[in-house]
């Protein structure tokens, strides 16, 4: 055995490169990510967190431009777009959250000790609080009334969780953004065939039930179809 | 032993990818040889816990990978690198490595000397801070290495590692993957025999979802020996070999 400080030359300056290397390549995590990590109580959930795909900044950005349009739109014509588009976007963003074909580092993802099914959960509650807020901020901005301001929430809830709940069984992003979409148009174009006015699909709080249901199944089948079978041993 | 599977088989629909593998390993390198569809990848990819068998007995590093705390527990100390490298084009090699470092849940303190150790063991230390999307596709195998390594892993799963490398780097990662395997199970799966002769003290061949061989390089060469079968050198003429054998 060498003992320490008689190592050979060649070997104590690979090590003292390593210590120099560890400190000049050092990443210093931003601020969104320190926080993460604190509340998160993990680096890695937190770094996996700022990987979104969909919390990138041109997703942000077309997020911010498909609201701000909608806010300005509600401004002239009295309809509440931001409200009618909100649900819409959000679950395009859900569905593109994570998974594969979407997360470039999906299948190496899938064998790390940070759970891909917390990845997904973080991933997904951030980009559902984000257009939440990005939305509420548009909504307020357009000065509709406000049962109308919040009352998208509850729907876009639902909506978000049928295009996770699609994405992660077809196990493509695609599908479960239009799965999302799909059944978001079909329920405002229900509410103007019951109603006159697709408004009432985010003003009826008769609705708020099957929302929740819709909500509460398609969360169930998510959950389901990320778990690992147990009996393999 | 650090891999324990017994009977295990994975179907996708109505095909039997993997069709009751029955095989154990402890440290060393083994070299998984096989054909295109012979199960290899769909092996690995149960060993390193991305899909579930559909019915068999695994059991990684004495642990149930079907037990959520036992898997993280195997996680921690598995690397493994798949067939498609995916990566985040926007990352610098040093950010790749460290990504997952963290995921697997490396100490926060560690992390930094973790990603330098093993940038340099694959010897990308000159592009540490270059893009992952300006490196060549054998920088890109080398960047893959390197976050399997980046926790010392007691288990190493690589699934056509030396692709695109070329002959210089090759010789290069076959020394490292001898190092490794001082100490680790690493398997690794290859088309290319001339990697298991120079880097594997076992080999298990596979073919139609079954190992069809398991034994040393040198017993694998033995099968071929005074047969006519295809290939180059003796090892390919085991090869060969055996892959007659099992389909007559």
């Amino acid at each position: 055995m060498t003992e320490p400080g008689h190592e050979p030359l060649d070997v104590a300056l690979g090590r003292a490169w390593i210590e120099v290397a560890a400190q000049l390549w050092r990443r210093r995590p931003g601020p969104v990510e320190r926080v993460a990590a604190r509340l998160l109580r993990s680096p890695g959930l937190a770094r996996a967190l700022v990987a979104t795909p969909s919390l990138l900044l041109g997703w942000v950005l077309a997020t911010a431009v498909v609201l701000t349009v909608g806010m300005l739109a509600t401004r002239e014509t009295g309809t509440p777009y931001v409200a009618l588009f909100a649900p819409a976007v959000a679950a395009v963003g859900i569905a593109y959250a994570y998974g594969p074909g979407v997360d470039d580092a999906w299948e190496l993802t899938c064998s790390m000790a940070v759970s891909d099914r917390m990845v997904l959960l973080v991933r997904a509650l951030a980009v559902f609080g984000l257009n939440a807020v990005l939305g509420l901020a548009a909504a307020a901005a357009s000065g509709v009334a406000m049962a109308v301001t919040f009352g998208w929430l509850i729907p876009m809830t639902a909506v978000c969780a049928l295009a996770l709940a699609t994405a992660t069984f077809a196990r493509s992003a695609l599908v479960g953004s239009a799965a999302g979409v799909a059944g978001w148009v079909i329920t405002v174009l229900a509410g103007q065939a019951a109603a006159g006015r697709p408004t009432t699909v985010v003003t009826e709080s008769a609705l708020i039930v099957p929302y929740l249901a819709v909500a509460a199944g398609a969360t169930a089948i998510a959950v389901y179809w990320t778990r690992v079978p147990k009996g393999t041993a | 032993m650090n891999i324990d599977i017994t009977d295990v088989t994975r179907r996708f629909g109505r095909t039997r990818a993997v069709a009751g593998v029955t095989m154990s390993a402890g440290p060393g390198v083994l070299g998984l040889l096989g054909p295109n569809g012979a199960g290899k990848t769909s092996l690995l990819r149960m060993l390193a816990t991305v899909i579930p068998p559909t019915s068999g007995r695994i059991r990684l590093l004495e642990r149930d990978p079907g037990v959520a705390a036992q898997r993280r527990a195997i996680r921690r100390r598995l690397g493994y690198v798949p067939q498609h490298l995916g990566y985040y084009p926007s990352f610098t090699v040093v950010e790749f490595v460290e990504y997952f470092a963290l995921l697997k849940e490396v100490p926060a303190a560690q992390v930094p000397r973790a990603v330098a150790t093993a940038v340099e063991r694959v010897g990308l230390g000159d592009k540490a801070r270059a893009r992952m999307r300006t490196l060549s596709g054998g920088m890109l195998r080398r960047a893959g290495i390197a976050q399997a390594i980046v926790n010392d892993p007691e288990l190493l799963l690589l699934d056509e590692p030396t692709a695109g490398l070329d002959p210089e780097q090759r010789v290069a990662f076959r020394g490292l993957l001898r190092d490794l395997g001082q100490t680790a199970t690493v398997v690794v799966s290859t088309h290319l025999v001339e990697d298991v002769g120079a880097a594997c003290a076992q080999v298990a061949l596979m073919d139609g979802g079954r190992i069809v061989f398991h034994g040393t390089p040198q017993e694998l060469t033995a099968r071929g020996e005074g047969r006519t079968a295809a290939g180059d050198a003796p090892l390919e003429r085991g090869y060969s070999t055996v892959l007659a054998e099992a389909r007559s």
